[in-house]
Formats: C-alpha cells, sequence, structure tokens
C-alpha cells in the first residue's frame, strides 16, 4: 500500500475541496488576529489589575492574542485540528491548498506550494526592506549635521533599534525565503517542500510578526538598540514586550522553515543528485539553516528570560535580585554569531552559482567551495563572545575568542578564492546578476579586512560601540548580503515571474546603490576612527564631515533601491516574456517551462552529472535523462496524477 | 528598448514623500520654552527661571488630565529653557514631591554652582541628606563643541508625613534656590539623577527616560 | 578574444601576457594600499595621548599595510576579469563556453597555505599586543582611579586622594592608572578616544582597564554602549596635567 493508496481509500467527506479552507484567507487572518487580540485583552484587563507590571502583562498578552487569532484566521490550525478528529485532509484538499486554479487569490491564502510561498516571502522581504530602508533614511537625515534636532533622544534611539532588528530580520529570509523556497526544490528535482503546509505556515508567522514589531511605535518605542542588551531591556517601555514578542514568533519560523529545509534537501533530492552532484546554492541554503537552526532558539531563550523578568519579577538579567546581564549577552551573541553567517553564506552561495552560468565556466573547485561552508558552519558558533571583548566578562577568554575569529577569515578566503577562480579566463557575460558578484567582492574585502581589526583585542577595545562597527557589519551584511541577494533575484527573476528583468533600470539601480554605499560606510568608517559612538542622536562639530558624506551616500542608496522597486514591479507586470532559460544554466530549475506547472516536473528527473559542466564535451540536450515511460513505474507515475 | 523614465522618477518621488511624511509624524515638536529673565531694573547680565517638581503630572506641560501618563513625577511649567549667555541665572525650584535614599550619594551634593552652595528654605547648603532626595536638577553638556556646563543640584524630599498645604493638591513645597555662570551659547541637557521613575529596573524608566518629564533641554541663547 | 593552451604552451605560464599584467596591476594596488594604510588610519584617530593608543594605532597601521595586498589580488583580478574575459553583447546558445577548468590543482593549497600564514601573524601579533595592554609592566604603582557610570553622568573616584569625587577626570602624566569600572544601572562603556582604553561599566560587577598616558591635554571621555535617553550626552573631560597640577588639583577637590 503505498501513500497514494491512503488517499484513494479515504472517502471525501463531502462538501467542497479545501473545506474551511475556501473561505479562509489573510482578510480573516486580520479579523481572526484583531478579534482574539481584544478578547484577551479584556481578559488579562481583569486578571493582572493593578500589578506591579500589568503594562507589560496587557501587551504581552494582546500581541500573543493577535498571533494566536490570526494564524488561526489564516487557517493554519485546520490541518492539525482535522487530523486530531480523524478527519485528515484528503488528496482534493491538498490539491487545493496548493493553490491549484485560484490564480492571484492564493498569494493571500495559506497556499502551500513552494511556488507560492517563494514569491510571498519575496513580497515581504521587499515590505521589510522598504520599512528599514525608510528608518535608515530618517536616521541619516538626523545625523547630517551634529545637533540638527529633527528626531528626539527618544525617538532615535527606538528607530536605530527598531531599524536595526528589521534589517536583520529581512536578510535572515531574503535569500532562503523566496529562493530557498522557490528554487530549492526545483533545483534538486522535487515537486515540493517536504512539508508543504509548514512552508505556509512559516511564512505566515512573519506576516503575523510585523504588527507586532511595528506596535513597538506606538508604545514607547525600544531604548536598547536591536540587540537588546539588559538590564536597559528590563527598564523599557512597553515596546520592548513588541520587540520579545516579535522575537520568539520569529524563532519559531526560523525553526519551523529550517526543518522543512534541511529535510526537503536532504531526502527529497531527485534519483542521481548525489552531494557531489548537487548545486552550491542547495548547500548554502541548507548550510544557513542547519546553522539558523541551533542559533535562532538561543534568541528565543534570551527573550523568554526577559519576559519573565518583566511581566512576572523575576532575576535573571538584574544585579539586585541575583541576576547577571552578561547572561543575556552570551546567549545573545550565541545567536548573534552564527546569525550573521545565516545571512551571508546563502549570498554568496548563490553568487557563486550564477558567477559559473554567466562566466561560462565550471564552478573552480566545487570542494573548496563546499568545505569552505563547512567551516564557515562550524566556526561560527566557537566565535560568539568576540562581540563581548570590551564587556569584561571572562578576560581570559579574550585571546582563545580572537584566535577562533582570526581562524574564520580562512574558509572565507576559500570563497574568495572559488569565485575568482570561476571568473578565471571565462567568457563574462555582465548582467545586472554578475555585477553584483563583482560588487560583493569589492564590499566583502572591506568589510572583511575591517573584521579583522575589530577581532584583534586590543583594536577592538578602541573600535567597539563606534561608528567603525557599523561600517564593518553593513559592508558585509548589505554590502555583500543584500548584494548577492540582489544578484540572486535578477538571476533568478525571469524563472520567478516568467518576465525578464528591465536592463537599464536594473543597471542604474545598481550603480546608485553601490556607489552610495560605498560612499555612506566609507564615511562611517572615517568618523568611527576619529571616535564617534555608535547609536547616537547628535555628535561633536569634529565629525561633521563624514556625517555629511555618509548622509548623502544614503540618499543614493534610496533613490537607487526605489529605481530597483520600479524595475521589478514593472517588469513584473508587462516586462519582456522570458525563455525557458534566457541564461543557458544547466541547473535542473531551468528546465521547467513558464508557467511553470504545479507539479514542477511532468517525470521527476534523473541526474547523471552535475550543473557545471560548462566547456566540457558533453551529449547535447539535458543533463538528466528522463525515464522512459512504461519503465519502472511507480512512484514517479503517480506523482505525475497529481496534475 | 525606450527608455521611459517616467516609472522610475515617480517610483522615487513617491518613496521620498513616504519618508518625509513619516519623518513629518517623527519629527520633534519642541515644546515652548521658559525662558530666564533678568529682574527689571535689575543687573541685565542676572537672570530668574522659577521651577516646580511634582509627584504626578496633574501640573506641568501635560494637559488638564495629566496627559499620557498622569502618575509619572513630572518638572513643571515645562522641560525645554532656555538661558542667556554670559550671565549669572538664578534657578528657583519648589519641590512638591517626597523621595527616599538616593544611589549615588555623589548627587546629594552642590556642584557646579556659585560658591558650590544651594539654599534650602532659606539655608544655605554644599549637601543634602543623601537618605531622603526626592529629586535633582543636573545640567551637562552635549557633545557638541561649546563651552562646558555642569550643575547638579540635589533637591530634597518633602517627608511623606507632610500635609496637604490649603488650597492647593500638594504639602507645602521646598524652596531650593541656586545661581550658575554661564557662558557662550549652546545646547545641553538635563535631567534628574535621581531614580524617581517606574519600570522593572533601576527606576530610570518611564518618566527619567522621557522629555518633558523629568528630562529637558537647556539652550544658552 | 581567449588564448587556447596550444598558444601558451611556448611560454611558461608566469611569464604570460596574463600573469605579467596581474602582476604590474597588484603590484600597482598593493603600492596604493600601503600608501593608504600608513597615512589614512593614523590621521582619522589623531595623536596618541598614552601608550595603549600607540600600541592600537601601530596595530592598525601593520594589519592595513598586511591586508594590502591581500585585497589588491581581489581587486586585481576583478578588474582584469572585466577587462580582458568580458564578452561583448547578449550570450546565445551558440556562443562557447569557457575552458572547463575545474581548479583541483597547487592553486587551493597554496592559497590555504597564505591565507593560514597570514592567520598566524594576525595572531601571533595580536597575543602580542593584547598581553602589553591588558598587563603592562609598570615600573611604579598605578593610581587608581574608580569610575562610575550612572544614567547619564560619569563620576569618578580617588580612593588613593582621599576619595576626591569629581565629574571631570584629571590625570598626572606618565604614570600607570588602573580604572575600575562599575555601573549604578544599566551598562554603560567607559570610553577614552584618545587614549584607546575601553571597558563595559556593568551593575553589580567591577570591570578594569589600565593605561598610561603620556601626553598633556584635554580629551574626551564618552559612554559607548547604548543606555537610554541621553547616551549621546554622557560625556565628560579627561585632564591629563603634570604631577604638580594633579596634586593641586586633588587639595582644591578637597583631598589628600
Amino acid at each position: 500500500m503505498t501513500v497514494a493508496d491512503i488517499y484513494k481509500t479515504d472517502p471525501v467527506k463531502g462538501g467542497p475541496d479545501g473545506g474551511v479552507m475556501r473561505r479562509l484567507n489573510m482578510g480573516t487572518g486580520i479579523l481572526g488576529g484583531v478579534v482574539l487580540a481584544l478578547i484577551f485583552n479584556l481578559v488579562i484587563k481583569e486578571l493582572a489589575d493593578d500589578t506591579v507590571h500589568e503594562v507589560d502583562v496587557r501587551a504581552t498578552v494582546t500581541m500573543v492574542g493577535w498571533a494566536l487569532g490570526f494564524m488561526a484566521g489564516m487557517g493554519a490550525f485546520t490541518g492539525p485540528f482535522r487530523w486530531l478528529v480523524g478527519r485528515d485532509l484528503t488528496h482534493a484538499d491538498e490539491v487545493f491548498l496548493a493553490g491549484k486554479d485560484q490564480g492571484v487569490g492564493r498569494y493571500f491564502r495559506f497556499t502551500t506550494d513552494h511556488k507560492v510561498v517563494g514569491i510571498q516571502y519575496l513580497v515581504l522581504v521587499m515590505v521589510m526592506l522598504g520599512a528599514g530602508g525608510t528608518m535608515a533614511m530618517l536616521i541619516r537625515t538626523d545625523l547630517i549635521s551634529p545637533n540638527s534636532g529633527f528626531l528626539g533622544p527618544q525617538t532615535y534611539n527606538s528607530l536605530v533599534g527598531i531599524h536595526g532588528l528589521t534589517m536583520i530580520l529581512a536578510t535572515i529570509i531574503m535569500v532562503t525565503g523566496p529562493f530557498g523556497n522557490f528554487v530549492v526544490p526545483l533545483m534538486i528535482g522535487a515537486r515540493d517542500m517536504a512539508f508543504p503546509r509548514l512552508n505556509a505556515l512559516s511564512l505566515w508567522l512573519l506576516v503575523a510578526m510585523l504588527p507586532v514589531l511595528y506596535s513597538a511605535a506606538f508604545l514607547g518605542g525600544i531604548p536598547m538598540g536591536w540587540v537588546g542588551y539588559t538590564p536597559i531591556a528590563d527598564q523599557g517601555p512597553a515596546g520592548v514586550d513588541s520587540y520579545m514578542v516579535a522575537i520568539v514568533i520569529f524563532a519559531i519560523s526560523t525553526a519551523v522553515a529550517g526543518a522543512n529545509i534541511t529535510t526537503t534537501i536532504i531526502t527529497m533530492r531527485a534519483r542521481g543528485m548525489t552531494w557531489t552532484r548537487t548545486p552550491i546554492f542547495v548547500y548554502g541554503v541548507m548550510a544557513s539553516v542547519v546553522l539558523a537552526l541551533p542559533a535562532f532558539p538561543m534568541f528565543m531563550a534570551a527573550e523568554i528570560l526577559l519576559v519573565v523578568d518583566r511581566l512576572m519579577g523575576g532575576g535573571f538579567y538584574v544585579p539586585n535580585r541575583g541576576g547577571q546581564p552578561w547572561l543575556y549577552q552570551n546567549l545573545f551573541w550565541l545567536m548573534g554569531h552564527p546569525e550573521v553567517y545565516v545571512i551571508l553564506i546563502p549570498a554568496v552561495a548563490a553568487l557563486m552559482e550564477l558567477t559559473a552560468v554567466f562566466a561560462r565556466k565550471p564552478l573552480y573547485s566545487f570542494r573548496v567551495a563546499v568545505l569552505s561552508i563547512i567551516g564557515i558552519v562550524g566556526l561560527s558558533v566557537t566565535v560568539w563572545a568576540h562581540h563581548m571583548f570590551a564587556s569584561g566578562w571572562a578576560p581570559d577568554l579574550n585571546g582563545p575568542f580572537m584566535l577562533t575569529t582570526e581562524m574564520i577569515s580562512i574558509p572565507t578566503g576559500g570563497l574568495f578564492l572559488v569565485i575568482l577562480g570561476t571568473m578565471w579566463r571565462g567568457r563574462i557575460w555582465t548582467t545586472l546578476a554578475m555585477m553584483c558578484t563583482y560588487a560583493m567582492l569589492w564590499n566583502f574585502i572591506i568589510g572583511g579586512i575591517t573584521g579583522i581589526y575589530l577581532s584583534d583585542v586590543p583594536l577592538d577595545y578602541q573600535l567597539h560601540g563606534s561608528m567603525f562597527v557599523t561600517a564593518h557589519f553593513h559592508y558585509t551584511l548589505m554590502g555583500a548580503g543584500l548584494t548577492g541577494a540582489i544578484g540572486a533575484m535578477a538571476y533568478w527573476f525571469p524563472k520567478m515571474t516568467g518576465r525578464m528583468l528591465g536592463k537599464t533600470s536594473g543597471f542604474v539601480s545598481f550603480w546608485l546603490v553601490q556607489i552610495g554605499f560605498n560612499v555612506t560606510f566609507l564615511g562611517m568608517f572615517m568618523v568611527g576612527l576619529e571616535g564617534q559612538p555608535r547609536r547616537v542622536v547628535h555628535y561633536d562639530a569634529a565629525y561633521h564631515t563624514g556625517n555629511t558624506i555618509s548622509t548623502i551616500g544614503a540618499y543614493f542608496i534610496g533613490v537607487g533601491m526605489l529605481v530597483l522597486l520600479y524595475d521589478m514591479i514593472a517588469s513584473w507586470r508587462h516586462g519582456e516574456p522570458a525563455p525557458m532559460n534566457p541564461w543557458g544554466a544547466k541547473t535542473l530549475e531551468w528546465t521547467v517551462p513558464n508557467p511553470i506547472p504545479l507539479e514542477n516536473f511532468a517525470v521527476l528527473p534523473v541526474v547523471t552529472e552535475d550543473a557545471y559542466g560548462y566547456g566540457e564535451p558533453a551529449e547535447p540536450g539535458p543533463v538528466r535523462v528522463p525515464v522512459p515511460a512504461g519503465a519502472e513505474a511507480g512512484p514517479e507515475e503517480d506523482e505525475g496524477a497529481m496534475a | 528598448m525606450k527608455v521611459r523614465a517616467f516609472g522610475p522618477v515617480l517610483t522615487v518621488l513617491c518613496g521620498a514623500a513616504f519618508v518625509a511624511l513619516i519623518g513629518f509624524f517623527l519629527h520633534q515638536q519642541p515644546a515652548p520654552a521658559l525662558a530666564a529673565v533678568p529682574k527689571a531694573g535689575a543687573d541685565p547680565h542676572h537672570a530668574y527661571i522659577h521651577l516646580s517638581t511634582y509627584p504626578d503630572s496633574m501640573a506641568g506641560e501635560h494637559g488638564k488630565d495629566g496627559g499620557p501618563e498622569p502618575d509619572w513625577v513630572s518638572y513643571g511649567p515645562t522641560t525645554t529653557l532656555t538661558v542667556p549667555r554670559n550671565s549669572l541665572v538664578t534657578v528657583t525650584i519648589s519641590q512638591y514631591d517626597g523621595g527616599e535614599a538616593i544611589t549615588n550619594p555623589w548627587f546629594a551634593k552642590v556642584h557646579g554652582t556659585v560658591g558650590g552652595t544651594e539654599t534650602v528654605n532659606g539655608k544655605s547648603v554644599t549637601q543634602v541628606d543623601p537618605e531622603a532626595i526626592g529629586h535633582t536638577f543636573t545640567i551637562h553638556a552635549a557633545p557638541t563643541a561649546q563651552d562646558p556646563l555642569f550643575v547638579s543640584a540635589p533637591l530634597p524630599a518633602v517627608p511623606d508625613d507632610a500635609p496637604v498645604a490649603p488650597g492647593s493638591d500638594y504639602p507645602a513645597p521646598i524652596e531650593v534656590t541656586f545661581t550658575f555662570q554661564t557662558k557662550g551659547p549652546g545646547k545641553y541637557v538635563w535631567n534628574c539623577e535621581f531614580p524617581c521613575g517606574d519600570g522593572t529596573y533601576a527606576k530610570f524608566g518611564g518618566p527619567m527616560s522621557t522629555r518633558g518629564w523629568m528630562s529637558g533641554t537647556l539652550t544658552v541663547t | 578574444m581567449s588564448e587556447t593552451s596550444t598558444t601558451q604552451r611556448r611560454v611558461p605560464w608566469w611569464r604570460s601576457q596574463d600573469a605579467r599584467v596581474i602582476a604590474a596591476l597588484w603590484a600597482g594596488f598593493t603600492i596604493l594600499g600601503v600608501i593608504f594604510a600608513l597615512i589614512v588610519p593614523h590621521h582619522l584617530m589623531g595623536p596618541s595621548a598614552s601608550n595603549t593608543m600607540t600600541e592600537v594605532e601601530r596595530t592598525f597601521t601593520a594589519f592595513s599595510v598586511a591586508s594590502a595586498p591581500v585585497a589588491a589580488v581581489v581587486w586585481t583580478l576583478g578588474v582584469y576579469s572585466l577587462w580582458r574575459w568580458r564578452r561583448r553583447g547578449d550570450w546565445t546558445p551558440d556562443d562557447p563556453d569557457g575552458p572547463p577548468l575545474r581548479g583541483h590543482g597547487w592553486l587551493n593549497g597554496v592559497w590555504m597555505f597564505a591565507s593560514s600564514a597570514l592567520c598566524l601573524f594576525l595572531l601571533i601579533w595580536g597575543l602580542a599586543a593584547l598581553s602589553s595592554v591588558d598587563s603592562p609592566a609598570t615600573a611604579s604603582t598605578p593610581l587608581e582611579i574608580d569610575v562610575t557610570g550612572q544614567q547619564w553622568v560619569w563620576t569618578f573616584t580617588y580612593p588613593d586622594d582621599g576619595n576626591v569625587e569629581s565629574d571631570q577626570l584629571y590625570l598626572p602624566i606618565d604614570r600607570p592608572v588602573v580604572f575600575r569600572v562599575t555601573s549604578y544601572d544599566v551598562i554603560h562603556s567607559f570610553w577614552v578616544p584618545a587614549m584607546g582604553i575601553k571597558v563595559d561599566a556593568n551593575p553589580g560587577m567591577t570591570t578594569t582597564t589600565q593605561t598610561t598616558p603620556d601626553r598633556l591635554g584635554i580629551y574626551e571621555v564618552k559612554c559607548a554602549e547604548l543606555c537610554g535617553l541621553l547616551h549621546a550626552d554622557m560625556e565628560t573631560d579627561a585632564h591629563v596635567v603634570s604631577s604638580q597640577d594633579f596634586e593641586a588639583w586633588t587639595a582644591s577637590q578637597g583631598g589628600s
């Protein structure tokens, strides 16, 4: 008895396919969220009236009510609920859930098709980058002159914190979300992810998270930067509760997505796709989530302890109640350092993937690429306390952490070797995606070298907490990470939307963003070396020049990103229709037609060689051999029946 | 392929407008300032200003019902102050609030005033009892290039058992007066250095961390 | 435009056209980088006011000089590839691919060896600098100063001089000083940029940093950890004065 037989023997219980899921969408989600938030708020008002922590308890419980209500209204719990009452989803229900024949409406529902989830993630990332970018423009406007008075200190501190958290969350998901979901199943020759409903869950949890995060603006803001150091986080207003709940929701979403992606990649690669034939982007995505799986629960734990402190008078982080602020820092950075590699690795892996295509050459030393990624993943969990060199915690450990941190430069150098080697003597086609590789090389070498300075303990004593650090991490996370994500977007746009991205706007945007970016953050290195601290609403007149330069650069970035936004939307709507394989790439996602059928492949492919055979004598035609009809009937045939 | 600039330009303008809109809402609106003025007919380089500290927000700049946080302790009538340059400035504070022991006893002493003293209910002192402090009034510099200014005056606490004064909502205040010298123009900040706020920790949250209550600006014009 | 391997077999690879131009470009970029490294950081960081800061500036310059050839490799190959190997126009399926270089050769080993050697250099320099900064061998007993941060003012206490307490930091020149730093409320960070010292001020704990100021003048003391509303205003001055002036100052503050 196969899986297909179970579906056939389970009688349809009557009613239309999809059942209650037909009626549920983002609108009912919002309705459910608002209703449950109000109910929770009223109930907790009675229960927590006049307690010491009333404001925080009410805020937190209301937000949890919103999240639960929104997910219920989306229909996230229908599947488990029906299983509980003994009526599992039928095959027809699952096809409905996958969004078959639903047009645009399926993007606003709890749709499980990985291609739909990928697009939803892309839009979510664009919204978050837009919000974070708006905040960045406001921050830089305030800093255009030493004491501009544009923003008050409380507003400024909150903006800096929420900008930081928004951007961190956005960059964590910006490659694995849209492209990990849309592209990876196609790239490994699968029909969907291992757990399609969990896929939708991980996305909609993030949608539920956004109002929670931005409610901080109306609850007094956050006084403590995106890292949320205690004990100032204990001290802050109810905005800190928004911060904590948003992070817990995010951590759940990431854990779910991580389990999904890992299982998919390990178990659902096409026949013949051994690890040696698996594309490097797949390695990058998997490395990222494998790192995220242990890391983000640390963040969640740190925030849950803070919830206990703020709502229940616990003393985890409060010295006069037996607590220790360093505990928060350790828990946080155990997440925080792996997290930057969660951001970086998939972006660089996407660039490695596309560099081979646009240089028309095999990926240079696939082995070094994989080993470098594994090396970075392994080392990144051993370096966290380099963020705490100046904290005074365990000075004897500063030396060992300096050692592990400097060692990460070795596998990182391996990534450079692979990309440079792939470009060597290639036939380089300078599309927007390929230009992003060049920009990444420039930005990441600066980001990496400045990271070396910070890894040196005596230098870090001077540079920690100054704008030098801010410039360093923007060079790595934005200069390498976001640039890599833009490259990935430009590369896979034809496959995801069926249209070609407009070229002129793309290049205009590229140069505006990259030049603006370098101007902004080189100015910031300057003022950091001169002695300007981070997160300050006004500063010494001596830093005026550097700050004005940074602000002007920032405006260029803003304009450039808006041009890119226009380009994406205009091309999406009426760009030139894309051929099946506009770049002549050899990975499996380019073998499916546009528009991509719901089940991806009519027949699951069988892989006989890796995707980097450029320049190598090969039999003409696709790399994988379709299974001849009639031979080895079995799972492939039934999966074909899903159409 | 004809390059159409209209679309991108429109997008950029809309984006800029959106940012400007948010910026407009977030822009800090400075409260009307209270200026220190000289006494009529007396030395024009000696200005006077009067403030009060209250145990709630019913007085001060917060509106009739105490504004968004009626329970918060507050300075009044405003926390936005201007004083003239190169002058003596005499500040009189009517302290209506109770208090307790201060965490950092250094702030129980007077710093930066003329003669290093302040007058408490007529008596000249260099420090007050660190076990019964209500608030402090502490001015220090913003980091721009301007003349340094550091003044800290402790304000003793009104005893908890003091009776409410007739015709008022509060007990009789303790009057504290001190004088300091300003130099060149500049923007400074001041706040209370006695943890009188709420929040889970160290009581520097709440009103202590919000302009308009226990923290404000001082501009030397 | 790309040369085939048959043409290149006549000339050893290190004498090929590619290699010459790349070597020249690399040398050029390295020289530019070294000049930048020798001038710009020191200029931006300003004159050093302590032995610690001298060490900091020296390390920064040394690391910058060491990084210049590394960055130059990346810049050179990036620029050269765009100049030499860029195709004109869009790709079509009839265009030939590049050479099938899979990259399994000796270069990987050389690259890894070079990065490890560089890493070792950084580490050894770093450990040496760290030990000179964290545990300096001092001739005289250091002056002890207690630094207290609270939202949003720094105060300094001199236990060796009759517990003088002040919001201004006074330091005698050429005398080693140890700062014991703590906080009354949230985490602050005690930072004197001109002296290259920084350590967090944690509530309930005392952390230490030390240096020897070696230049007269007035320098800034800042807070380097976001501590709330007036974090940007938590600044005061460090006055490095002669020992006589220092004695006079402590006496004037009521100390011994």
